[in-house]
């Protein structure tokens, strides 16, 4: 590509990716420190606040005068049936930045007790500051949307990864070997790629105890990926080594006597890799959306733990979703713009070429 | 091929830990003994090979078994489901199509820029939104304009509309990037520059030549929708609460229901395999020059 191209490429599509680029690592960037961003503790419960909308944030005290730092203000329930919360504005709490919290572990190791930002001041008597509002129980719902994040995007890379690992191994032996391995095992690849994948995941997981705690339920969960998402990539993976052993730096590389495991993993596979690499990435928003129907249906991660997937269950309390649909349904946004920030980066080359079922989404 | 998916299937589904009698074996109220005579029964205390011979011939005979939860043949419980799924499934493939149509043949007509961006625009976000998402949002709409949910379940043509519009979401992403790509392309075909100098007007250029050599490429997406259609609705169906083969598949996996598992996995797999071959038949009838090949139908 010429300068000048280049440049003209930038302009027409620079800014959307960058922006795309930006949002993966902004997820990025809490999948590693959910727990510190997270304002509370993703399993304290307050019984003074169930269900209630987001703390109003205030800049401006009630004689008219502003204030630096942002406030908010005790809240008390009005109406228990419709579950209106009124304001007491009598004393201000203000936020800050780094403040002192529930104690958590950075990086999973590390126990500290401050938190990226919070309600200053004694933790028992201020109120608590809810950006999202809190769920059924009281338990506030941005932190947990940030922990379940974190759970999904880890688990969804590694079973991405392990299906790609899995696959690619597969594709190759079966691509170099040939013949009569090669049939069973592309028909074995058929038949997986036959069976519309969410039922296949589906009929996969009824074959496991319906209940797992949490590190069982995320293994569990990245096995099934790896069981039911190899298939693609093995097709892929034989049909690139079936072209590239016919080229002539493999007869080249057989000339000078290597072995053929070596023109395997040597030669034939860096080829391979950036058409792979591109198939994996694409795999992503698949298994994040189907590790996000099984918790929805609440055979994934399970409660208390909170799932993309099983925070949505609580859009099936049909008043609480009229009442406030946006923060109920904030963990779809989240999915939805993860989604779009992936396909933005890497152009799902299968909506042209006819690629992997693509029922999840 | 069939075999083989259902041998993968019921493997699976006999492999490991529990089946729909281990919760009856958590009850303190039924016995040991009780359990393991429900076992025989079943048949389920029989090894695995013995116990697939014994599927595979009934199944042979259109026999699936009793399904453990609804207390009915699986057969005839699959098959009145899958026929509210295709009725979904249709309508929502006739409005991806619809939709695909008018925009491509809109762009290629009216070859504006704008034009092709807003369609590339709608592709990525087509392909991008979940229908989980999209359901849920659906959900939350007519449940803030009706009050109740009562409208969704009564079954309407409101509801089934509302249902097949989430359903095709994902699916004109997949038939919209194609169509339009395709009849872009096939624009700037010489057979197309002759048509032209042949004195056609343009609309009978793209309809009569243009598209016929578009269609090809969107048959084998047919195909493939038919796939994304019966998965997608597993999550459509439970959401938006339409008695279909996925609101079944769900309910069939949480009652731990194997041989409704079994039926719904051989069932949806198999229809998806009817799809792809018709799919291919269509292709053959629509270019000449495939007839003469081999094809595998």
């Amino acid at each position: 590509m010429t300068g000048d191209a280049a440049k003209g490429t930038l302009r027409k599509f620079g800014a959307v990716r960058l922006l795309a680029a930006a949002v993966i690592v902004l997820f990025a960037i809490v999948v590693v420190l959910a727990d510190f961003i997270a304002p509370y503790d993703h399993t304290s419960q307050s019984r003074h606040a169930v269900s209630a909308p987001p703390s109003s944030i205030h800049f401006r005290r009630t004689d008219g005068s502003f204030a630096l730092r942002p406030f908010i203000y005790q809240r008390r329930l009005a109406d228990p049936l419709t579950q209106k919360y009124e304001e007491i504005e009598t004393k201000q709490y203000p936020l800050e930045l780094f403040t002192e919290g529930e104690s958590h572990l950075l990086f999973g190791l590390i126990p500290v007790r401050t938190r990226l930002f919070g309600v200053s001041g004694l933790a028992q008597e201020a109120p608590r500051v809810y950006i999202l509002g809190t769920d059924a129980l009281g338990r506030d719902r941005l932190s947990r949307l940030l922990v379940a994040v974190r759970f999904s995007l880890i688990v969804c890379p590694l079973g991405a990864a392990l299906a790609c690992l899995i696959g690619v191994v597969i594709g190759m032996l079966s691509g170099y070997a040939g013949r009569l391995p090669d049939m069973i095992v592309m028909g074995a690849a058929d038949s997986m790629l036959a069976m519309p994948a969410l039922i296949l995941i589906l009929a996969a997981r009824a074959a496991f105890p319906l209940e797992l705690p949490p590190t069982r339920a995320a293994l569990l969960l990245i096995i099934i990926f790896a069981l039911t998402g190899w298939a693609g990539m093995a097709r892929l993976t034989r049909g690139l080594v079936r072209s590239l052993r016919e080229k002539e730096f493999v007869l080249a590389a057989r000339s000078i006597g290597l072995t053929e495991a070596r023109i395997l993993f040597r030669h034939v596979l860096p080829n391979a890799a950036p058409v792979l690499v591109t198939q994996g990435l694409i795999l992503l928003p698949y298994f994040l959306l189907s590790e996000v129907a099984l918790s929805y249906l609440g055979v994934g991660l399970q409660e208390p733990a909170p799932s993309l997937g099983n925070m949505l269950a609580a859009a099936n309390d049909i008043t609480q979703l009229a009442r406030q649909p946006f923060l109920l349904l904030s963990p779809a946004i989240a999915i939805f713009l993860f989604v779009l920030a992936v396909r933005v980066l890497v152009p799902d080359t299968s909506l042209r070429q006819g690629g992997p079922n693509d029922e999840a989404r | 091929m069939l075999i083989a998916v259902s041998a993968v299937a019921f493997g699976l589904l006999s492999s490991a830990g529990g089946d729909a009698l281990s919760a009856l074996r958590e009850n303190p109220q039924v016995s040991e003994e009780t359990v393991e005579r429900l076992r025989q029964v079943y048949g389920l205390d029989r090894p695995l090979a013995v116990r697939y011979g014994t599927w595979v011939s009934a199944m042979a005979r259109g026999d699936m078994g009793e399904s453990l939860s609804f207390r009915t043949s699986v057969a005839g419980l699959v098959f009145s489901r899958l026929l509210n799924t295709l009725k979904l499934g249709l309508l929502a493939l006739a409005i991806a199509i619809g939709v695909s149509v008018l925009l491509s043949f809109a762009s290629v007509r009216l070859n504006k820029a704008i034009i092709d961006r807003s369609i590339d625009l709608i592709v990525l976000v087509t392909a991008s939104m979940p229908r989980i998402v999209l359901a849920l949002f659906a959900l939350a709409l007519t449940v803030g304009l009706s009050g109740s949910v009562a409208a969704i379940n009564n079954g309407s043509a409101a509801a089934m509309l509302l249902a097949a519009a989430v359903l095709s979401v994902p699916v004109i992403a997949l038939f919209l990037g194609q169509m339009h790509g395709e009849l872009r392309q096939a624009m700037n075909e010489p057979f197309v520059r002759y048509a032209r100098a042949k004195g056609l007007s343009e609309n009978e250029v793209i309809l009569r030549h243009a598209s016929r050599a578009a269609l090809n490429p969107l048959l084998t997406i047919f195909g493939l929708s038919l796939g994304a259609l019966i998965g997608g609705s597993v999550i459509v169906e439970t959401v938006l609460g339409w008695p279909g083969l996925g609101a079944l598949t769900v309910s069939a996996v949480l009652s731990r229901d194997a041989p409704l598992v079994m039926g719904v996995v051989v069932v949806s797999s198999a229809a998806v395999w009817l799809g792809n071959s018709i799919a291919e038949v269509l292709q053959v009838l629509n270019d000449r020059r495939l007839r003469d090949s081999e094809i595998d139908v």
